[in-house]
């Protein structure tokens, strides 16, 4: 593609001189066509000396690129395509209708799903027709039966812990980002927080996560708030990039009002960033959910744990079941930040729920037509 | 009384010459219109003048005190408005007074109901009383800069300094806002200084004009101090042909009533 671009791009002043010659040789005579002439061929020249620089660069790339799967053992690999086929017959179990024709079972998958309890607990919520919850019960039915994450099974966990673990983040992520920013802490100061948060970066969450076990325990405990760690180093990086593109006349104006330090970063400075800021919270909630299911694997807990123990045990058909869950989740988070985000933009007039609900199927079918 | 005072004012950027050995004193309560090309320094002077920008040389004495920093009694109106398009019209105005109160204060709008009181007035004197919950991005441009002046207004300020507030309106809105900043700062005699490039709207708004050519300052007078031929001077090369109404075409608006009541 970047081969051929500049060729792309070459054909059309060539086009457009000789347009413009015959334009001009029917009102004038031929002396300037010559610095046309010239034009044309430095620009010739210059496309010329351009395609050779990329083609440069992109031997340089691919050299770049043997060099690394040399590293990564990639030109010599250890690889077993029976076994991994084997493996793959099971993470797709297929059985025969009338002997012949090979459905992919997904009765298998829903089942393992619904016994895990991944997506959906039946246990919560039953007693909320119990109305009024009895005095003693209080937290029992406001955690147990009121349980928004836990009437979710395993996937709730999950999302608890990307859920927490952002709320949790978010206030540090905004002290630190917006004291890392040039604009508020004069330059060698603001490093000491950028410092801090790229320290923290270097840290994956998963490593996180094994170093708060010691704290908290194997469990969603200690993944949520290595999720909160993770959220400050990477959200309060996302707060320094979108402060450094803010104008300065919104910051002057609140300059000239008198207002103090703390005012004039407020007002001046955070509220032209506050929409994108809640938009980028929301992408990194999406992740941190994602991370949810990451740290799961090390023994945290929800999806991510049901995922490798089943590995473990070889129940490849469950493993399956089990990402067909993070799936559904993911998707769901995904949808539901995207949503939000693109509402949080639009200077719209807001609708209501109702509206929401009931207007549903008619803006399908708008979408749908365009 | 002299209110503001600038003395041999230079500024420079590297080689640029943006302002050289400006001088002139205004008393309160005077509508000073600045004329002058785009790059003719009209900017650096307010800039100067609001403490936002410092001297090369030279010194600016607003009440008899230096300028330094800025500060609450002299308040600024920007041609891109520059107000705070995610909060309301009625919050944007109370953003003019923050100097008055704590950080928590004006981030959770307690201010006391006078202050708010006072943001509605302003809201009020701008024409836009009616639309104060309305989303500042939502509006148009006229309505912003209007909204920039009640800002201003709530400051509670000794001067107004509005660096080409009307540059970017259409011609109706313009209008309006110069209505407007005129308005507001007869009724609380504010020492206004507006930069313009209209020299129609100038003339019609404006109760004395200093004219800049290349950072210097080329015209320093009242209305009927300024003719043609000083509005070629300002204006150099360019062709003042119909830039230039004469005053018995707009004896309506009643301006020229106000140069008694400043004195």
């Amino acid at each position: 593609m970047t081969t051929e671009n500049p060729e792309g791009e070459s054909s059309e002043p060539s086009s457009d001189s000789v347009r413009f010659k015959t334009d001009k040789e029917s009102s004038s005579s031929h002396d300037d066509s010559d610095p046309i002439r010239d034009q044309f061929d430095s620009i010739k020249k210059m496309r010329r000396r351009r395609a050779v620089g990329w083609l440069a660069l992109i031997t340089f790339i691919a050299f770049i690129g043997l060099q690394s799967a040399s590293a990564t053992g990639l030109l010599n690999p250890d690889a077993r395509i029976g076994t991994f086929l084997e493996s793959l017959g099971q993470f797709f179990p297929v059985t025969l209708h009338f002997g012949i024709i090979p459905f992919l079972n997904l009765g298998q998958y829903a089942d393992f799903i619904v016994q895990m309890n991944l997506l959906y607990d039946p246990e919560i919520g039953g007693l909320i027709f119990q109305w009024p919850p009895s005095p003693g019960d209080i937290y029992a039915f406001f955690f147990q039966e009121l349980g928004m994450f836990q009437i979710f099974g395993e996937a709730g966990v999950t999302l608890g812990m990307g859920f927490l673990g952002t709320l949790l983040g978010f206030p540090f992520a905004l002290i630190f980002g917006t004291l890392g920013s040039e604009r508020v802490t004069p330059f060698p100061f603001n490093f000491i927080f950028r410092g801090t948060m790229s320290f923290i970066r270097a840290i994956p969450a998963i490593i996180w996560t094994l170093i708060f076990i010691p704290f908290f325990g194997l469990g969603p405990t200690s993944a949520a708030i290595a999720i909160a760690f993770d959220t400050i180093g990477n959200l309060g990086r996302l707060f320094v990039d979108e402060l450094e593109e803010i104008e300065d006349g919104p910051i002057e104006a609140m300059q000239t009002t008198g207002a103090n330090k703390p005012q004039v970063v407020f007002f001046g400075m955070l509220s032209q960033v506050k929409t994108s800021f809640i938009a980028w919270t929301l992408y990194i909630f999406e992740i941190n959910v994602r991370i949810g299911v990451t740290v799961g694997v090390v023994g945290a807990g929800g999806l991510g744990y049901i995922v490798v123990a089943q590995q473990n045990l070889l129940r490849f058909t469950n493993m399956m079941a089990t990402l067909i869950a993070i799936f559904i989740l993911i998707i769901s988070v995904e949808l539901f930040s995207q949503r939000l985000r693109s509402r949080l933009r639009s200077d719209e007039e807001r609708m209501g729920i109702w509206e929401l609900i009931t207007g549903f199927p008619e803006r399908m079918a708008e979408s749908a037509l365009k | 009384m002299t209110q503001i005072e600038l003395d041999g004012i230079t500024k420079t950027y590297g080689e640029t010459v943006a302002l050289e050995d400006v001088s002139f004193e205004v008393p309160r309560g005077e509508f000073v219109v600045i004329l002058g090309v785009s790059g003719s320094g009209k900017s650096t002077l307010l800039r100067i003048l609001s403490g936002l920008t410092e001297p090369s040389a030279g010194e600016a004495f607003i009440e008899g005190t230096k300028v330094i920093e800025p500060r609450p009694e002299v308040a600024m109106i920007f041609q891109q408005h520059n107000i705070i398009g995610d909060l309301s019209a009625y919050s944007n105005a109370l953003a003019g007074g923050v100097d008055r109160s704590g950080f928590f204060t004006s981030v959770f709008q307690l201010q006391d109901q006078e202050e708010k009181l006072r943001a509605l007035d302003a809201l009020d004197t701008v024409g836009l009383l009616e639309e104060a919950k309305q989303k500042a991005r939502s509006m148009s441009g006229g309505q912003q800069q209007r909204v920039g002046i009640a800002r201003a207004l709530v400051q509670q300020p000794k001067v107004l300094l509005a660096d080409e507030p009307v540059a970017s309106l259409d011609p109706g809105s313009a209008q309006d806002v110069m209505r407007y900043l005129r308005q507001a700062s007869e009724d609380r005699n504010l020492t206004t200084f507006s930069s313009l490039h209209q020299v129609n709207t100038a003339r019609k708004f404006g109760e004395r004009f200093i004219g800049l050519r290349d950072g210097k300052k080329v015209f320093d007078g009242y209305r009927d101090e300024l003719t043609i031929d000083d509005v070629d001077d300002i204006y150099g090369d360019i062709d003042t042909e119909g830039m230039f109404v004469t005053d018995s075409g707009e004896t309506t608006n009643g301006t020229g009533t106000t140069t008694t009541t400043t004195s």
